[in-house]
């Protein structure tokens, strides 16, 4: 139903320029009207019965939008900074590719030349590439700017309410990735290892359940937390 | 109910006022007291209560900020200020004046 009413605000809003003033006020107006509609559910009205009241409360609000019109302090501030933020990640980030990639170049090069057990040398060297590239990741995911709450107001409080989801979901991702590399590793090196082919592949049945773990880890993180 | 609604009208400020006189309250709520305290007539439409939140908070009576619910439900809270509350003082005894005036005013002496 939040989405019904976010629909419902969001088209009589639609030629509005989205300003910090119009923002707050949209999520203000769609939280005020969830709460009526589930007063009117506790009291009884039907679904249709409680939406459309809400609604009809509303009432007309385009005078208040066009003073909305007035303001024209943007709602993303700061551009500058978040760009020089978003370069430095983007460049942590193509680091960490290309090491997980490289990972895997000592021991292929060490066994072209031949060397006798190649990989005691090879392997340690990739699994601390790897391990590097993920630390890097999990670095870069964890220190991407937040907005700060230079001021008061109450956008970046809720802006920040919201990068803070996002960067929950960004670490998840990162995880995620740098799991997946070191699994598929993981099954070429045993596999290769050991010849026992017909049953490596057990190696991503666990990849799955550890992320599946992972997942219900960062779910009871998120309900604990807020 | 038009006319009570029209005299009404005329007051949303202090009816607002005197909602968050005790305690800071968020858009739905102050809304729904109204409601309560009029016995379920009246009840202002989001627009004037948002257009007179905002009047208000431009004329330094209320302040606003968001709330910290538990739940996830983002609510804006506003509160009164010093200045509101002088405004608050001040609406309540020109009515009390503007309500004697008009009373004076409309009755007649054949009443009794």
């Amino acid at each position: 139903m939040q989405d019904n009413f976010r629909r419902y605000i969001d088209g009589l809003f639609a030629e509005t320029t989205p300003t910090k003033k119009s923002v707050e006020l949209k999520e203000e107006m769609i939280q005020n009207l969830h709460d009526k509609y589930n007063d009117l559910i506790s009291d009884g009205k039907t679904e249709e019965a409680a939406y459309n009241i809400a609604i009809a409360g509303v009432g007309d609000i385009s005078s208040l939008l066009a003073e909305l019109e007035k303001d024209t302090e943007p709602y993303v501030p700061d551009i500058q900074e978040y760009e020089k933020a978003r370069q430095r990640s983007a460049l942590f980030t193509s680091i960490a590719v290309m090491m997980y990639i490289l990972s895997i170049l000592p021991i292929i090069i060490l066994s072209l030349l031949d060397i006798y057990r190649a990989d005691i040398v090879g392997v340690p060297v990739m699994f601390l590439m790897i391990a590097g590239a993920t630390g890097l990741l999990i670095y870069n995911s964890m220190t991407k700017p937040k907005f700060y709450k230079s001021s008061n107001s109450m956008v970046e409080d809720f802006r920040k309410w919201q990068t803070d989801e996002k960067d929950r979901k960004a670490l998840r991702r990162a995880l995620s990735s740098a799991l997946w590399a070191i699994i598929l590793a993981l099954y070429f090196i045993i596999s290769f290892m050991t010849f026992a082919w017909y049953m490596t592949w057990i190696i991503f049945v666990i990849g799955f359940m550890i992320e599946a773990l992972i997942n219900v880890v960062f779910t009871l993180a998120r309900g604990g937390g807020k | 109910m038009s006319i009570a609604a029209d005299l009404l009208r005329g007051h949303t400020d202090t009816i607002i006022l005197a909602r968050l006189m005790d305690s800071d309250n968020y858009g739905y709520e102050i809304n729904k007291s109204i409601l309560q305290r009029t016995g379920g007539d009246y009840e202002l439409k989001e627009a004037t209560l948002y257009t007179a939140f905002r009047r208000l908070e431009q004329a330094g009576c209320i302040s606003s900020y968001w709330g910290d619910e538990q739940t996830g439900a983002r609510r804006r809270y506003y509160s009164i200020t010093t200045a509101g509350r002088d405004t608050y003082n001040s609406l309540i005894s020109e009515w009390k004046v503007a309500k004697k005036m008009i009373d004076s005013l409309i009755e007649t002496e054949d009443k009794q």
